[in-house]
């Protein structure tokens, strides 16, 4: 048996046979180690999900017609732009104004589907039009023209007096009304349908005025997306919306801050809770310090088999509470954000490394103290 | 004799007993931060995300069907406005505390020179009250807007200006005339006519680079419309929407009193736009969906977000203490073994341990409460620029915790110590 | 030359003279008894000469090295090559198992070498009990391991002190047969004790008093055989 086997045998006999101490030990390197592990990734992993949360805010990029109005491929060419992991939603927009009950009011093409996305705040009585023929009706024309969830209304258009064109007549269609539109905005003053029906009322195709543009993304990271679409579709002018944009910044660094602070104090609050602990640990062992030493143990001996001790708690305490740790922020993101958090591998070894370290720095003081006391003391006395 | 041994212990023990103090003063301290933190994270949070605007709008009642239409269709002159001289009332609400920023809007369309016609937008910059309760508020979009850029020149800052005749002009607009500050643009309204000069230029990411802004009275002045404003947006601090605010926004009258009291008395937006429809004669005040839902869910989330973290430390505190109070009790078999040995019960030499533990607890707890009370406050004079308000309901909950915990702490050790017979003990085993 | 030789030794904490002008010789393969009541300075003695302490004044030669001169580092070095320890509390590590306390003192000296640590239990008579913890051992089985731990490095000198303090009389027995065996393989043996019966079945027995050598004894009747009983005098 060499010598190296004998120090892993030592340090093994004294986790395993000293159970009970070593588990109040390992506990509190544990706990240390999980909330080590979980707050960090809470604390990288709140942007994303805080991110996601303020995408509750609607769009925060428009495009708009450099000149005129543009297409759906200008659109998609604008997407490729972006990194596809990033956008949320992208919803086209086509504004008309047509006649209902012979009154005049604007109207919206959109995808439907798209624009749950991007304007998530929405509150929708009734459903969201599912099928061609059917609208979403702002709350205020709602009230205006008595029309109700389920209610039948026909739409028409007239071509612009400028075309003076005989052989264009009035194109008209009737809807049914699928839902009622509340936003509190000015939304309520329009009537929502799917782009093919308007495209159909007014014969006209293929054109779009505004696309609303959800990104998950900070307010650095769109301004180049921005710069980048502006340069190379020349159909588009891509801009920020200033008032989400700008306001998601400062809010999201302030929480980002505010978790940040919070894990500091409570980490460092937790590891001098796991270093008094060792020093508790370690301190009761004096006596079996000294008996080394009169054995014919040098300090450096001591100092090395008691922090490999140390440190292979740490390591194991900082396992398991990696483990933990996931598990916990695992937890949190469900409960909080309904999602699942990202893995961070990096995560592991530094939460190991730095467990160890706290261990073995706290374990060091009482063990230089007592390793340099002389054996004589400790074996007679106390 | 019992307090002459506990003292003694506590003095000639101090490094051991100021260990274990120390412990449950940072168990302590960690436990207070975080729940003075958590239960003010709600109201701090709220106050950032003001920076969003105006929470809620509120528009004349007959207006509130057609007001959009005729703006878009013809510029401006419906029939219904709110009353510039009830303004002052939105700050007398149930609610008037959470009303943060407010400001008024009224809309004309104004021909230039050139024949162009533009929008113009007449409110208030940083419209100074004097409120009947003695407050003082500075209101207006210089708070309101925060997300606006001034790019060229400043805010209209409506104390320090003599000449009311200034306006700030949106960029595009700008662009479109070629103006910049101090240069003079002369506008002709549906009444009357006057020359502003430009302050600033804003950036405003939105439809209101299109328009210019000017103070209220400069704008009704424009357009006769004296005394009278379009619309007026408030931005207010609101509780998270639950059921019982949905229901009350459909219908008020649909509540039991007792529901409809809680719902009167809880500052959710709908609550607070009901309040505010009753200071203002025929107003229909209704909450900004993109706003006051998004707050509610980033509000929520955090919160829920601080009680787990929360939860999570107070556990790693709890069971730190616990760990220590463990080891450090077991360290001390050998006395215990002695005290048994001389004849003492085990009812007394756990009492002993208990008092001794509990005696450094209560300093510990004490000294950690201040601490932890000033680690609330670093974070938030860093994270939010002002004082953490601790809540009087932190101050038991701590002392309850320490002291179950330490108790809880003590007893695997005492079970130890109740175990040992005190010759085992004596002979070094 | 003695293999072990204290001159004039002085230990002195503030007023109290501990150890007051010793000197003392030891022969290799010699037996020694120390004996002295409570606070004679026997302890104190015992920790210089084990290389645990070292004296205020005086020389302290161990195979003519003076190890009052030496640093804590070197006495460490010293102490685990030509030093064995037996102590009145056994002191043995309480998680480590019968051969693993043994060849702890191996890892300390050089390499640990199980089988060698198997043979020193042999010797005391607690092979059979190798891979229990101290705390299945009886008084006397920790007392044994102690010893076997203490000559597994083949010391210059075994020092024992009050190896018998914690044992009954049959254990005391075991202990004491078991000096003389080592004693008969030529080790040499220091035994700190205030029991006259184990003290008297050494070679010499010295008399300490008030930090001062104070008495001298040769046990005439002493043979080296294993003879220990109740009847044995001066």
């Amino acid at each position: 048996m060499n010598k190296r086997k004998m120090f892993f045998r030592m340090i093994t006999a004294s986790l395993l046979r000293r159970r009970s101490r070593m588990i109040v030990a390992l506990l509190s390197i544990a706990i240390g180690a999980t909330i080590l592990s979980g707050l960090v990734t809470i604390y990288y992993d709140v942007p994303r999900q805080m991110g996601a949360q303020f995408r509750n805010y609607g769009a925060n990029m428009i495009f708009t017609p450099t000149d005129g109005s543009f297409t759906s491929a200008d659109i998609s060419q604008g997407k490729n732009c972006i990194d596809q992991k990033d956008i949320i939603g992208v919803t086209p927009y086509r504004y008309e104004s047509l006649r209902m009950r012979e009154q005049p009011v604007m109207a919206a093409g959109t995808d439907m589907a798209e624009a749950k996305l991007t304007s998530p705040y929405w509150s929708v009585e009734g459903e969201y039009p599912s099928a061609e023929g059917q609208i979403l009706l702002g709350a205020t024309l709602s009230e205006q023209f008595r029309l109700g969830t389920g209610d039948k209304v026909e739409i028409g258009f007239t071509p612009s007096a400028d075309d003076n064109d005989e052989t264009v007549v009035d194109s008209t269609k009737e809807f049914t009304v699928s839902g009622i539109l509340e936003t509190g905005g000015p939304e309520e003053d329009y009537v929502y349908m799917i782009l093919s029906d308007l495209e159909e009322l007014t014969g006209v195709s293929g054109k779009i005025d505004l696309a609303e543009l959800s990104i998950s993304a900070k307010s650095d990271k769109l301004k180049t997306y921005a710069d980048k679409i502006n340069s190379s579709v020349p159909t588009i002018r891509a801009s920020l919306v200033k008032r989400v944009t700008e306001s998601e910044t400062t809010v999201l660094t302030k929480l980002q801050a505010l978790v940040l602070l919070v894990t500091v104090v409570v980490l460092a609050l937790t590891m001098i809770c796991v270093a008094t602990t060792m020093t508790a640990v370690v301190a009761e062992r004096r006596r079996e310090i000294g008996l080394r030493k009169a054995i014919g143990a040098s300090n450096s001996s001591i100092i090395k088999e008691f922090m490999g001790e140390g440190m292979l708690l740490g390591a194991v305490g900082g396992i398991i509470g990696s483990v933990l740790g996931y598990i916990f922020a695992q937890q949190v993101s469900i409960n909080v954000f309904s999602s699942s958090i990202s893995f961070m591998p990096l995560l592991v070894p530094i939460t190991i490394l730095v467990s160890v370290a706290v261990t073995g720095i706290s374990c060091l003081l009482p063990i230089r103290s007592a390793a340099s006391i002389e054996p004589a003391l400790v074996l007679k006395g106390e | 004799m019992f307090f002459r041994m506990i003292f003694g212990t506590l003095i000639r023990q101090w490094k051991k007993m100021l260990m274990i103090a120390f412990t449950i003063a940072l168990g302590a301290s960690l436990a207070t931060a975080m729940l003075s933190v958590m239960l003010d994270v709600g109201d701090k949070v709220n106050q950032e995300l003001k920076t969003y605007g105006a929470n809620i709008t509120v528009v004349p009642k007959e207006n509130s069907v057609l007001n959009s239409l005729y703006e878009v269709e013809d510029g401006g002159s419906t029939g219904a406005y709110l009353r510039e001289d009830e303004l002052g009332k939105i700050k007398t609400i149930f609610w008037a505390f959470n009303i943060v920023d407010y400001a008024p809007f009224v809309n004309t369309k104004a021909k230039l020179d050139d024949g162009t016609e533009i929008t113009a937008v007449g409110t208030w910059f940083n419209h100074h009250m004097e409120l009947p309760t003695g407050e003082q508020l500075d209101a207006g979009i210089t708070s309101l807007r925060s997300w606006w850029e001034v790019t060229d020149g400043k805010w209209i800052d409506e104390q320090s200006i003599e000449n009311r005749n200034v306006a700030m002009v949106g960029s595009a607009l700008a662009e479109k005339l070629g103006v910049r500050m101090c240069d003079e643009i002369h506008l002709t309204g549906s009444v009357s006519d006057l020359t502003v000069k430009v302050a600033g230029i804003i950036d405003a990411g939105g439809d209101e680079d299109n328009k210019i802004f000017m103070p209220l009275d400069t704008a009704q002045t424009l357009s006769g419309l004296d005394g009278k404003v379009d619309s007026v947006e408030v931005s207010a601090l609101t509780t998270p929407d639950n059921e019982l605010a949905v229901k009350a926004a459909k219908d008020p009258k649909s509540l039991t009193i007792a529901q409809y009291e809680l719902w009167y008395c809880t500052a959710y937006a709908s609550s607070i736009c009901y309040q505010i429809q009753e200071v203002m004669t025929d107003a229909v005040a209704s909450p900004v969906r993109q706003v006051a839902d998004s707050e509610g869910a980033i509000l929520e989330k955090t919160q829920l977000l601080m009680v787990l973290i929360t939860i999570l430390s107070l556990i790693g505190a709890a069971l730190g203490i616990c760990n220590l109070v463990t080891a450090s009790v077991m360290e001390r078999s050998a006395e215990m073994g002695l005290m048994k040995a001389i004849g003492a019960q085990n009812s007394s030499v756990s009492g002993l341990v208990l008092t001794e533990i509990i005696i450094t607890a209560v300093f510990g707890g004490i000294a950690g409460f201040f601490a932890g009370y000033g680690f609330a406050q670093i974070i938030g004079h860093t994270v939010f620029g002002s004082a953490i308000n601790m809540r009087p309901a932190v101050i038991p909950i701590v002392a309850v915790l320490v002291l179950i915990v330490t108790l809880a702490g003590c007893i695997p050790a005492i079970r130890m110590l109740l175990r040992l017979s005190p010759c085992e003990v004596l002979h070094g085993k | 030359m003695s293999l072990l030789e204290l001159k004039n030794i002085y230990k002195i904490y503030g007023d109290l003279h501990a150890l007051d002008d010793v000197n003392l010789k030891v022969e290799k393969g010699e037996w020694l008894s120390i004996m002295g009541p409570s606070g004679s300075g026997k302890s104190t003695m015992m920790n210089i000469i084990g290389c645990m302490d070292k004296p205020s004044k005086g020389e302290v030669l161990l195979d003519g090295v003076d190890i009052a001169k030496e640093s804590a580092k070197n006495l460490t070095m010293i102490r685990r090559d030509k030093i064995g320890l037996i102590f009145q509390q056994f002191h043995l590590v309480s998680y480590l198992t019968a051969i693993e306390n043994v060849m702890l003192a191996q890892y300390y000296h050089s390499v640990p070498d199980e089988k060698e640590a198997l043979e020193a239990l042999d010797r005391v008579g607690l092979a059979d009990r190798a891979k229990h913890l101290p705390s299945q051992l009886s008084g006397g089985e920790q007392q044994r391991v102690c010893v076997a731990r203490a000559l597994i490095n083949y010391p210059e000198i075994i020092l024992a002190d009050e190896p018998t303090g914690n044992l009954d009389d049959a254990n005391e027995k075991i202990v004491v047969d078991l000096f003389h065996k080592l004693h008969n393989e030529g080790t040499t043996l220091i035994v700190v004790t205030h029991d006259p019966e184990v003290a008297e079945v050494a070679q010499r027995t010295v008399y300490l008093r008030n930090g001062r050598l104070h008495k001298e004894t040769i046990n005439q009747h002493f043979t080296g055989e294993i003879k220990f009983d109740n009847e044995v005098s001066v």
